[in-house]
């Protein structure tokens, strides 16, 4: 028995080692760098947002996001991917507007497929000439009616799946045990 | 949901004792973590269910490797004892497989939401994140082999060992290979050994858990079988001990010596992953120390036929492990910095 569990054993580490050499960095992202950094005083307002991390950010259709907040709650993000290049994420930032504290928000998609979210801030010390973004909830309204249409809701395949499995196995195992294996679950 | 045959307490017990284990695990572990102010946070229920549905998938999983080792363990030389403990495992594997082939498919589901709270969760865009991202496909591989289990266990329920029980360890232990792809198992650097290392620590931990609960569940109250069954998983059991701590050990320490933000003797205590992994290697202690006892003072009684406290003991580990899997669960997505 021994001797069968050891070539199991093997055979599942030969290919192991074969399947999973291939893909990428697997760990949580961390944040190397930023330009702006987090607490700099600016004169002029950075026309984009950099952040480097220590392994390779996932690019993906609004995998990686940020908001910038200006005072009273006011958004300077703007729209439009950001760049994903390697190991860094650059967000494009509308022209700023009052001098005042601003607190970037991102969430970026790490290499391991976790979401990695944190926060730096930086104050403008010389106001701009920029306006906010309009409101998420303005935004949201413009967005909606384009994003509703998509599909049936996840929860119907959810649902599809539960009772698919569940009847398959109850009947499968009714079926073929002559009614003494019953294990409906 | 049970079977409903002659119900021994001892089933219930176990599958209570590693589920309740598994639910103070991710909550022991998310109380340990910091978790940060998020930008468009997908909200506590994805935070908490999240890991919730993921324990459920490894315990699951645990389970079907457990049943299907249960065959190698009691060897083939006495049907006539063996056989009415098999026609409960095997059809008791498949209803652990479909739960583990919903979970997996559930999980995918709630990790796409959480990676992309803002846009409207429709297959489209489930089905995007799988192309995407790496865990994504892993899980679906996943529950693509939990569905093979779920076809050649229903063969086996119908045809008994005819079906060869290798097949079913094969093809349940290749099921949890993709399932270190979606936790930060491995690193960029030492990429390759990190990633073996994990690999066998999932396997070792699946063969020790879902052995003993098995074990424990099925044969504890079948003393003749037990005296034979026991000894044998006693030595499976100790390797798989050594196995698993040292290669939990090497994985835990490696992820915190390459994080170029904190260093090493102090990180294990200030950052979660550090707290969560001290957590994990309390849980190994317990573990041994309650190994050692069945081992040594209830395995010479149980070899002579001797009535023993081993449920007690055995619930008792079989929970300790079910803490260690949901705090695994946590540990595998923990901030580092």
């Amino acid at each position: 028995m021994s001797r069968v569990v050891s070539l199991l054993l093997s055979c599942l580490v030969a290919l192991t080692a074969a399947v999973l050499t291939a893909p990428a960095a697997l760990a949580h992202n961390v944040l190397i760098s930023s330009d702006p950094k987090d607490g700099a005083a600016l004169e002029t307002g950075p026309q984009s947002i950099t952040l480097t991390f220590d392994q390779p950010v996932n690019a993906g259709e609004r995998f990686n996001t940020i908001s910038v907040l200006g005072p009273d709650g006011t958004h300077w993000e703007a729209a439009g991917e950001p760049t994903v290049r390697d190991n860094s994420v650059v967000f494009p930032v509308l022209p700023l507007g009052p001098a005042a504290e601003y607190t970037a928000n991102y969430r970026v998609l790490s290499a391991d497929g976790h979401p990695v979210s944190g926060q730096l801030k930086f104050t403008l010390t010389k106001a701009g000439t920029g306006t906010p973004a309009p409101t998420p909830a303005q935004a949201a309204d413009a967005v909606a009616p384009a994003g509703d249409g998509g599909g049936v809701p996840i929860w119907v395949w959810i649902a599809g799946a539960a009772l698919l499995l569940g009847g398959g196995v109850f009947f499968a195992l009714r079926g073929g045990g002559g009614g003494k294996e019953d294990a409906g679950r | 949901m049970t079977l409903n045959r002659t119900t021994t307490p001892a089933r219930h017990r176990v599958l209570g004792g590693l589920l309740l284990g598994g639910l103070a695990g991710v909550l022991l572990g998310l109380g340990l973590s910091t978790t940060s102010a998020v930008v468009g946070d997908p909200g506590v229920v994805v935070q908490v269910g999240q890991p919730v549905v993921r324990t459920l998938l490894d315990l699951a999983a645990t389970a079907v490797v457990g049943l299907s080792l249960l065959p190698k363990l009691l060897g083939f030389s006495r049907p006539a004892l063996t056989e009415p403990v098999m026609r409960v495992a095997r059809p008791a594997a498949v209803v652990f497989a479909a739960v583990w082939a919903f979970t997996a498919l559930l999980s995918i589901v709630v990790r796409a939401y959480e990676t992309r709270p803002d846009v409207p969760l429709t297959l489209g865009a489930v089905v995007d994140y799988v192309q995407r991202v790496g865990a994504g496909q892993g899980l679906l591989f996943s529950a693509v082999c939990a569905l093979a289990y779920v076809w050649i266990g229903v063969l086996a329920a119908r045809n008994g060992e005819s079906v060869p029980a290798e097949l079913r360890i094969l093809v349940s232990m290749f099921g949890l290979l993709p399932l270190p792809i979606t936790g930060h198992a491995a690193n960029w650097k030492y990429h390759d050994y990190s990633m073996i290392s994990m690999e066998l620590h999932v396997l070792g931990a699946a063969a020790w858990t879902g052995g003993l609960a098995a074990l424990v569940a099925l044969v504890a109250h079948r003393r003749g079988l037990l005296a034979e069954a026991l000894p044998k998983f006693s030595k499976l059991a100790t390797a798989c001990l050594a196995l698993v701590s040292v290669t939990g050990v090497f994985n835990g320490v490696l992820e915190l010596a390459l994080n170029p933000v904190v260093t090493l003797p102090g990180s294990l205590f200030t950052t979660s992953y550090g707290l969560v992994l001290v957590a994990k290697v309390v849980c190994a202690g317990l573990l041994a120390a309650l190994g050692a006892n069945i081992r040594w003072r209830l395995l010479p009684h149980i070899a002579q036929h001797k009535p023993t406290a081993l449920v007690g003991w055995a619930c008792v580990e079989v929970t300790v492990m079910g803490v260690a899997f949901g705090l695994a669960v946590v540990l595998s997505r923990a901030p580092v910095a």
